[in-house]
This record gives structure tokens, sequence and C-alpha cells, in this order.
């Protein structure tokens, strides 16, 4: 059974619920969020609407002023109505998906799904974002068909950034609403959806909590202060910078030790939670809680962000000492085993290396992996079936890069057993068993297609979650038909290729420059459908290689500079006229180059996560590579008969001048990087690729190419006035400095087509060639280079 | 033959696109304004009136299409015309020296003068700027922002922000008290609103009547006032605390030469005794009051001891505390019932409104000389003096 999912109800409106609600509005479903009135209201306030809606109405100005933005463009926000529990709660007849946020009580929940029983229309569907009441416990008392539509839906905090949706049904769940949510909650919400069991705390913070409370037992255990345990426990470790203790204090001191209580007190014949009744916790976490320091919204935690200063003008951050329990400024560890690790690039090494050291860092390390692997060895089939939901849980959930089964095969099953057990853990005979019969990895990479081993039937499957992806890691074994040292083309099927960018951080170099251009005359001499230039990177490009051009500048060889912006301008008009469509699959930055070459292609596929914008000018520069060109067509298509035009000239040249990023896809439209006629966005990152080859395939049956124009209307001396104009204005303001000023007439002059004496047409070739001569007169200037330099050794600009 | 103000009616000045005009054309505001004013000379038949006057800061969109002669034509009859002058600021206070000096010509004998201004509906610098080439090339200040302005006189004249706020702070607490004094209530024509708008899917009927000046507040404080942002400059002075507002509004008065004055056997309350504008750097045109008003002093053979009131326009806080301090002004008896700051500045308007609020206030303090003085966009300044009569 499909259900068609167009209103919604929301039931709270706390940070999860409101963060839901801007969710699934930025999805394009109708909201509805409800909240109690307050307790407090006075008599005179009794019938205000005002004031009984105050608290649902405050939760959604909070969520809206949210960083990061909780919505994809801030005009969503007109898809969320509000209201409260006692006037509007029969409006949730409306709605086909009502979703309770409403705070931890099993019996608050049920006093709600008795209420909305007797509202919701009948095949409504009915979930719960409970991240730890057991399902079947809420759906007592309720009649059978809410139970059929009722099922566990827990979303991560903040839900439009965090991937995770678990999806938990109970016993009388209908399996076709199970199908239905981890399917519209892949594709439709972009998340990734893993099916869990009605275990407590399902899978994530399942293991999350063993993760975490071992971390603090190891933390005392080796006598390590928090700064020592952060440093080991991020991103030398592929986790993000939250590590360990930064995370406590983000999420919340008090929140994780509710969490932790919870699943102590409710989970039995866990190993490992088994050892934590009844235990005390250590003085430090007393401390904490006692005090109500929970972390970063209570002011202090684990740290402490002083007012203070040092001598660099940095914010002095104090780390709380476990012994003294005082807070005293934080260090920057010197970890022998860090140091060296940190230099090994290949992470399966560094990992490897981590846990095999003698330093007690080493140990530290060695000893969580031990506890990690047989935890989660031993939870399979307690809390999932199948290993890769533990793996998908960890990852979109927690933001490590790897799950527990994954690190482990980067280490191989027979040494993870090894050290699992040199360490006193003890690990499931079926993993055990494995290794004898020639496995030893969990995963592997065959046809084309990512595989799991499948504990039930003892073989290797595909992972189902994955059906409908194109992961090119998967097809790398396959001979690619171009691979240079930047960039690598494969055959994805049905007659498409994708180039994949492989440089460092993605940069765009001449070697992407040939592996473009030969896959797509390739396309086009033999017949191929199309070319799709994508990655699964975290980012599709930071832009050009400017280390190489800034080297070019310095040495004065202009020629071969102009010879390599002119190849630059060629290949995105190649992208753009080509016979064969050419569909972009974006994800993360879409910077400078990557943006022009967005804006030259006949189609894209944008991750909703594509922050897109033309950030050259940071390094003194205009975008030179058809970005400049591509805003004055983009102005010039929106004049229409008696349209005074300056108001969007001026637009597009502020988009340039302030190289402005767009937060989302949805953005980039309003800022002109994108175009509603060609441009797509889609939830799903992960899928970019795969839908932007559906992309070329519908594109390519009738592709009509279109052809360099020679039609754009440019605005000469007349725009060029206006633009002079406004920039005085921010060089008034200070908000530029002389040079800005200089850079920004250079982006005026290319924008208007010079300083033509009335407004004109003109061909896209011209436009190129004053944009290309105003970018190398750029790169002459001393500053410009020296903002390329600073940018390359400190990773931030120079204002000049 | 010289030439006196008869009377002088205007709207209450609203908050630009959240107020009681915030929908309502400036040509409908100044022809209800008007049909007040000549009721209230019922003498005088609307067919003698020999022009119209309208001064308006951006004569397009919905006060383009010759605004002076639309209103002219609705508000008095077709027979009468009307023309539409434009010197930014100082257009309300101009169009009243225009009619002055038609009449001292001997062109005509009644005048309606004054101006009107919706800042809702149009943009500040227009539905499409376009400086000249020309003109930017030469000085790129030409056509520079007012806010910049005021940045600049605050630097050259410095002016600290604490200055400004407080001047910003004293500015709400004179008009708050003006209005609950019921100062303003006579000069000001009621004007009712009607509006058409759909809720719930159904088209409602329903009208408010705007009376008061709202630019007003009430709750402001030196606090709140210090933590607002620059809003023109990185680290400057100049904060939409300490700047005039946005508004919407109309003001007219009624000139008329002495002849006519004695044939309808009317008291009029002023005459203009001398109105003169002058150039100023555009970088710093805030600070043109300065050149216009010893000009305006020797024309009328007067020194500043004379005057004893001034309605300074205050276009910023620092713009006033500029021309204050450069041309010597006593801050005393400098806008006696708070400016623009507070009660809000409709461009066009302004000129003609500070001179109606000016006679009333002088009046009521029995005094005989009194300025009108305002900055001008581009770089210019205008100061009139008025005596009043008995």
């Amino acid at each position: 059974m499909t259900y068609r999912l167009q209103k919604a109800a929301v039931l709270g409106s706390g940070v999860m619920g409101s963060g839901i609600a801007c969710h699934l509005a930025n999805i394009g479903m109708e909201v509805l969020m409800l909240d109690i009135i307050p307790f407090d209201i006075n008599d005179k306030d009794k019938n205000n609407p005002v004031v009984r809606n105050s608290i649902v109405n405050g939760a959604l100005k909070n969520a809206l002023k949210s960083k990061p933005a909780a919505l994809y463009e801030k005009g969503f926000a007109n898809k969320i109505r509000t209201g409260n529990f006692e006037d509007d709660f029969e409006k949730i007849a409306e709605a086909d998906w009502i979703i309770e946020v409403v705070v931890e009580r099993l019996d608050i929940k049920q006093q709600i799904f008795e209420k909305v029983e007797k509202y919701r229309k009948p095949g409504s569907l009915v979930t719960s974002n409970t991240s730890s009441i057991p399902i079947r416990m809420l759906v007592e008392g309720r009649s059978d068909d809410f139970k059929k539509h009722f099922c566990g839906t827990h979303f991560f905090n903040p839900p439009r950034y965090m991937r995770l949706l678990e999806v938990i049904p109970h016993e009388a769940s209908d399996p076709g609403v199970i199908d239905f949510f981890m399917e519209f909650g892949d594709e439709v919400l972009g998340k990734q959806t893993v099916l869990c069991k009605d275990t407590p705390a399902f899978i994530a913070n399942r293991i999350g909590v063993m993760s975490g409370v071992k971390m603090i037992e190891l933390t005392e255990k080796y006598d390590m202060r928090i700064e020592e345990v952060d440093s080991i426990t991020g991103p030398l470790i592929a986790r993000p910078n939250t590590a360990t203790y930064k995370l406590q204090d983000l999420v919340g001191i008090d929140t994780s030790d509710k969490v932790n209580q919870f699943v102590v007190e409710t989970v039995d014949g866990d190993e490992y939670i088994d050892t934590l009744k009844g235990k005390a916790a250590p003085d430090f976490m007393k401390f904490l809680i006692d005090n109500k320091f929970f972390g970063r919204k209570s002011g202090k935690g684990f740290y402490e962000r002083t007012r203070k200063k040092d001598d660099n003008g940095k914010t002095i951050i104090n780390a709380l000492n476990l012994k003294t329990l005082e807070y005293e400024p934080s260090i920057k560890p010197r970890l022998a085993a860090v140091g060296t690790a940190r230099k090994i690039e290949v992470f399966s090494k560094r990992l490897s290396h981590l846990v095999d050291g003698g330093e007690r860092e080493n140990k530290f390390l060695k000893e969580y992996f031990a506890a990690l692997f047989a935890y989660a060895a031993n939870r399979v089939p307690e809390i999932s079936d199948e290993i890769y939901p533990v793996d998908d849980a960890m990852r979109s959930g927690y933001m490590w890069e790897y799950g527990p089964f994954e690190y482990w095969d980067l280490l191989g099953i027979d040494k993870g057993i090894e050290i699992a057990e040199s360490c006193g853990e003890s690990i499931p005979d079926w993993v055990k068993a494995l290794p004898g019969k020639g496995i030893n990895t969990f995963y592997k990479l065959e046809d084309g297609k990512k595989k799991y081993y499948d504990l039930a039937s003892e073989s290797y499957k595909s992972v189902p979650s994955l059906e409908g992806f194109i992961i090119l890691d998967a097809i790398r074994s396959k001979a690619p038909i171009v691979k240079n040292s930047e960039c690598t083309v494969h055959d994805i099927g049905d007659g498409v290729m994708c180039v994949e960018f492989t440089s460092k951080s993605n940069a765009i170099g001449e070697g992407i420059g040939q592996g473009i251009q030969q896959a797509i005359s390739k396309a086009e001499e033999e017949g191929w459908n199309g070319v799709v230039i994508g990655n699964n990177a975290k980012n599709f490009t930071v832009g050009a290689n400017l280390m190489n051009v800034g080297m070019l500048a310095m040495k004065k060889e202009f020629d071969t500079l102009n010879q390599m912006v002119d190849g630059f301008q060629q290949l995105n008009m190649y992208i753009k006229t080509s016979k064969v469509p050419v569909v972009m699959a974006t994800q993360g930055y879409v910077f400078g180059g990557g943006c022009e070459m967005s804006m030259h292609a006949n189609s894209g596929i944008y991750a909703a996560e594509s922050y897109i914008g033309l950030v050259e000018v940071g390094v003194g520069l205009l975008p030179g590579g058809g970005g400049t060109k591509e805003m004055a067509v983009r102005a010039s298509d929106k004049f229409f008969e008696g349209d005074v035009k300056m108001p969007t000239l001026i637009e597009n040249f502020r988009t340039i001048a302030t190289g402005t990023v767009s937060t989302s896809a949805y953005e980039a439209f309003g800022h002109g990087y994108l175009l509603k006629e060609k441009d797509f966005v889609s939830a799903n990152t992960p899928r970019n690729i795969a839908q932007a080859k559906e992309k070329v395939l519908e594109m390519a049956d009738h592709f009509v190419a279109p052809t360099p124009r020679h039609d754009i209307e440019v605005l000469g001396r007349a725009g060029m006035a206006a633009l002079y104009a406004a920039i005085n204005e921010f060089r008034l303001g200070e908000y530029m400095s002389d040079y800005d000023v200089e850079i920004a007439r250079k982006i005026a002059y290319v924008l208007c087509g010079g300083d033509l004496t009335s407004n004109q047409q003109v061909s896209e070739q011209y436009l190129l060639d004053i944009e290309r001569e105003g970018f190398l007169s750029l790169l002459g200037n001393q500053k410009t280079q020296e903002r390329i330099q600073y940018l390359l050794m400190n990773n931030k600009p120079l204002r000049n | 033959m010289e030439a006196y103000i008869v009377t002088g009616y205007r709207s209450a000045v609203a908050k630009a696109k959240k107020g009681g005009f915030k929908n309502y054309r400036s040509d409908d505001l100044a022809v209800e304004v008007i049909k007040h004013l000549m009721s209230t000379v019922p003498d005088l038949d609307p067919k003698l009136v020999d022009d119209v006057i309208i001064g308006c800061a951006n004569p397009e969109g919905e006060q383009g299409l010759q605004i002076g002669r639309m209103v002219s034509a609705r508000a008095l009859g077709k027979e009468v015309p009307g023309i539409t002058i434009n010197r930014y600021c100082a257009s309300g206070l101009e169009a009243i020296s225009i009619a002055v000096g038609k009449i001292k010509a001997g062109f005509g004998h009644v005048y309606i003068a004054g101006g009107t201004e919706t800042m809702s509906l149009i943009p500040m610098t227009g539905y499409k700027l376009s400086p000249s080439y020309n003109a930017v090339m030469e000085n790129i200040n030409y056509t520079v922002s007012m806010g910049a302005t005021a940045e600049a006189v605050a630097r050259k004249y410095e002016i600290t922000r604490e200055e400004a706020d407080a001047f910003s702070l004293g500015s709400h607490q004179k008009a708050a008290a003006a209005i609950d004094g019921g100062l303003f209530k006579d000069e000001i024509v009621p004007i009712t609103v009607n509006n058409v708008f759909v809720k719930n899917g159904k088209r409602i009927e329903s009208s408010h009547i705007v009376d008061t000046d709202e630019g007003v507040r009430r709750d402001t404080t030196l606090e709140g006032l210090a933590r607002l942002r620059p809003a023109f400059k990185n680290g400057g002075v100049v904060t939409a605390g300490n700047s005039s507002q946005t508004s919407d509004g109309a003001a007219f008065t009624l000139v008329m030469s002495e002849e006519m004055v004695k044939k309808l056997n009317l008291e009029p309350v002023a005459r203009l005794a001398a109105c003169a504008v002058g150039g100023v750097d555009p970088l710093y045109m805030g600070i043109g009051p300065c050149v216009a008003i010893p000009k305006a002093l020797a024309q009328a053979g007067m020194s500043l001891n004379d005057i004893e009131q001034i309605e300074l326009n205050e276009a910023f806080a620092t713009q006033a505390l500029s021309v204050i301090k450069e041309a010597k002004l006593n801050p005393e008896i400098v806008n006696l019932n708070g400016g623009a700051i507070a009660l809000g500045h409709p461009l066009g308007c302004t000129g003609a409104k500070l001179t109606i609020q000016l006679l009333n206030e002088m009046r009521r303090r029995d005094q005989r000389y009194g300025m009108v003085t305002a900055c001008v966009g581009g770089g210019q300044g205008i100061a009139g003096i008025f005596e009043r009569l008995n």
C-alpha cells in the first residue's frame, strides 16, 4: 500500500518537535504543529489566542532562528501552522501523518494518543518520536486500526541535518506501514532509515550509551584528562571534532545521563549493561549533575567558555580537572601516539597502528574498540537481525565515519577478535567461526554492490538500504573509462558515464578538465546517453586549484594562465553546448569553479545540503570560468519589456561581489546559481548520482543541445554607474577595502558588458573575453597574489 | 506685494510600511488634507486658487503622472492647475517659498503650497537607480546614500554615538510630551482609511482613522538605543534609533496676496520673511543648513539672535548635532516638540509640516521670528524665516 502524505500534524513543539515540523515543511508537506497552552495562564488572558498559543509560537520562532538553519529556505515557514492541544486538536483530522513529540512520559503520551484516536481520520499514519519508551506500551488501549497504522519514527537532533531515522514497528504494526516509512524516510525525507526492534533505546542510542560510558570508564582507568580523551576520540579515529566530552556538553550531560539511566534500568541480560547496575557514577559526573553544569546550555559542563581572552585574542576555554573538580585553562595535549598516527593517511593503517602501540593512549583505544566490537557483535540479533543497520545507525546518527563492524573490517575480523579477547571481552561464536571459513570482513564490494555477511543465512547479501544508490567505491574494481591524477570516469550503466573528482579537496585542475573533455567527446562520438559529473565525497569541490594558479601568477606566466583560463571557459561552454546532456550531482561545497560548472551544465541534481557559491572575491578574483558571464546571461534572461532592469543587475552583482554562498540548494535558486527550469533538488544526498543518471536518461532521448548565444542584453555605462554608486556605499561603510572596490568594479564592468554607451546585445564569447581579461588583470595584482598565498597558508581569507 | 500664510494643515505622520497609511496613496492623502484646509476658509472659492504647488521627493509610480495636477483637479476642480516640485527633503518648504515668490512677482494671488509623500509605496531611491556614468566618474559621491553622509558628518564634526543617542532620546521625550499635551491636535486632519481585505477566504471591509503621529517610542531608553547596531558603517555611530524614520504624510498651507487677504477679510498667521538655499559637498549634505541659514538671515537683515525658535529637520542625530554645533544654534530653541527622529520624515512633505508645527508653537509662545531649516540629499540646505503676525 502506498500512502500519499500531504499534511502532517506534529504534536509537541520542543526542539525536536519544531525541528521535525521544519523538516517536513522542507520536503513540501503542510504542517500543523500543536502544543500545550501555558500552565500559568491567568484569567485575563484565558481567551487570548496569542497567549494560548504562546508556547508553540515561541518554539517555532526559536526554531526559525536556530543555526544552522532548520529550513532549507525561509519562505518554507509558510507551510507551518500552529495551534494548541485544547482549541485545535480536532484539526489533526486533516493530517495524513500524525507524529507525537511530547515529553518522554508514558502517561502523557498515552493521553495524547487517546485524543489522537478520537480525532484522526481512519487510515492516517500515527508515529511517536520517543527515544526510549517501548512502542508496544504506547498503543495499549488503542483500536486495531490505530495499532495497525502506528510505529516509532525516531529522528535525531537537528532533524534537517542528522541523517538517521530509526523506524520501530511493534507487533501489530502493518508491515506495509513499516515498508512505507523505510522508503519514504529515505527517498523523500532524505534520511538513512534504519529498521529497529522494539528494544530499549533502539539501535543508535543503545550502542551510543555503551560507547559513552566506556569512554568515561577508560578515562578514569588510564588517568586521562578530558582534553586528552577528546584528542584521541575525534577526527583521529574518523569521528567528529566533538569527540567524547565536547559531545556530552553539546548534547547536555543531563540528557545523556537520563538515557544512560534508562538503559541501565530497562535492559536485562546485556553483558555490559549488567555490570553497570547498582554501580555508582564517578564523582565528576555527580559533581556536574548536582551543580547543574549540563554543558553548553548551562554555560559549563566538561568545558567552560570563559569571557577572557588570551594574548592572541582567542577566548580561553577551561576544562574540568576530573580529580580536583576545578576548572582550569584547557591544555593542548601532546600525546606521543597521536603525533605519529596523524601522519598515517590511510585510515585502516592508522587504526591498526593506534591499537597496537604501547602508550596509555594506545591501550585506551585498544580497550575501547575491543569493547565496541564485542558489544556490537553480541547485540546481533538482539537489537537487529543484520549487522548493517548497526553501522548505518552509528554513521548517520552519531556521525561516525565507520560503524562498529566497519571499524572491525579495517583491522580484519581475526585481528579484531584477537584484540577483543586479549582485553577480556567475549566475542560470540558466530563471529569467531568466520575466519575459519575464510571470511575476514563483514562487508565486501562485489558486482558494483556493497554486500554484508548475513548471520541467518551464513552468506553475503546485498545491503538493501543501498538499492537505488550509485556508490562509486563499489564499481572501482571495474576498469575505468578514463583515469588520471585528478579524476576517474566510470561507466555507471545504461550508456551513462560519471566523472568523479579524486583530487585533494576535489580541487579542479587540468586533470579534471581533461577527464570531462574526454568523457563528453567519447559520449558524443560513441553514442552514449550522456555524462554525470558527481562524486561521493563530503564536498563536491572547493573550486579551482588555487595553488597552481597562484604559483603561475607569481612567476608571471600570464600566457600560460591565459590559456588555462580560456581552457576552463571553453570546457564549461563545452559542458553547456555538447551534443549529449551533462548533468551535475552535487553535495556539500560547490564553490567557485564547481559552481561555474554547475551553472553551465544542462541540468543538475543538487543534494539539498549543497552549499553553492561564487566565492572568488575572497581571493581577490572574479569568477573567470564563465561564472560572471553566466550571471550577466541570467540577468538578461530576466529582463522583460518595460523592465527597469537595474534591480536585477544589482542583485546578481551583489551575489558575486560579496561571495554569497547558499546555505541549501533551495536557497541557490534565489541567488541565481540554480535555475528552476533545469536544476532539481534531492533531499537524499547519497542518491544524487543515481538520480542524475536518471535525469540523463530522461533527457537523452530528445536532447537538443543549446548553442552559444549572441542575444545577451547588457547595460553598459548605465549599469556600471549604478553599480559603481552601490560599490561606493560599501566602501564608505568600510565593508570593503580600496582593493575590494577595485575587484568589485571589475565585476561590474564584466556584468555590464564593459563601458558601452547604451544597452546592447552581445555574445557569450564577448563576455567570456572581457571576463578573462578582468580575471587576469586581478591575478597580476600583488594584492590578489597575497590573498591567494594567505588563504593557502592559513585557510582563511585575507582582507587587504 | 506682500504674501501671507493664511493657514495650514497636515495629516498625522504614519510609520512607513507598518503604519496607518501603509496602503494609502499620497495623492489621496493630499486631496483630503487640501479639502479640509479649504473647508476652514469657507469664503474662498476654490476656483480662485491660482496654482497648487506640491513638493514630492520621489514623483514616480504612485506619485508619478504629475501628482500636482492629479491632486489639484481632484481637490479643487479641474479648473485649478497643479505643479509638482522636487528639492528632496526641502520640497515642502520650497513649495511655500515659490508661492510667496509668485505672489510677490504679481503672478497670482492664491496658492496652495506644501508637500506629500508615501515612503510605504515607493522605494527610497525610486524604482530605478540610474545615475549618470559621467557624473559618477566625476564625483562618486553625487549619489551617496543618506546614511553614509550621516556617518561622514559624524566623523568630520566629531559627534559621538553617546551624543547622537542622547539627542534621539530627547527627540522622543519632547515629541511624546507634545502629543500627550495635545499640541498637534488642531493642526492634524483626521483621515479615515478604508480597507478591503480577505480574511479566511472572505472579503471584509473595515476602516480606521489616522489622527495621531505614530513614530514616538515612549519606551525608548539610552540603554536600548545603545544596543542597536550601526546601520550604515562597520563600527559606525548611526543606527536606526538615531536616524529619522521613514514615514507617510501630507501638509499644505494657504498662501495669499495682501490684496486677497483684505478682500476676503482673513487674518493671516505669518509671512515668509526670507528663504534661502545653498549647496555643499554631497558627502556632507547634512551640513547644508550651515550655508542656507546665513544667507536667509542676510536676506532678512537679521542675526541669529533674532530667531526665537527653530525647526531643524532631524534627518539624523549626527547631522542635526553637527548643524547645531557648526551654525552655533542655541539648542534650547531647536525642535521644542521633538523632530523627525521621533515624529517621522515624509520627505517631500516635511518642509511644510515643520512650517505648520513651527507657526503653531510660535503662537503658543507668542514669538515673532522662527526658522525652518533642513539639509537636502545631493548636498544642499534650505532655511526659511517666518514672521508671525497678530
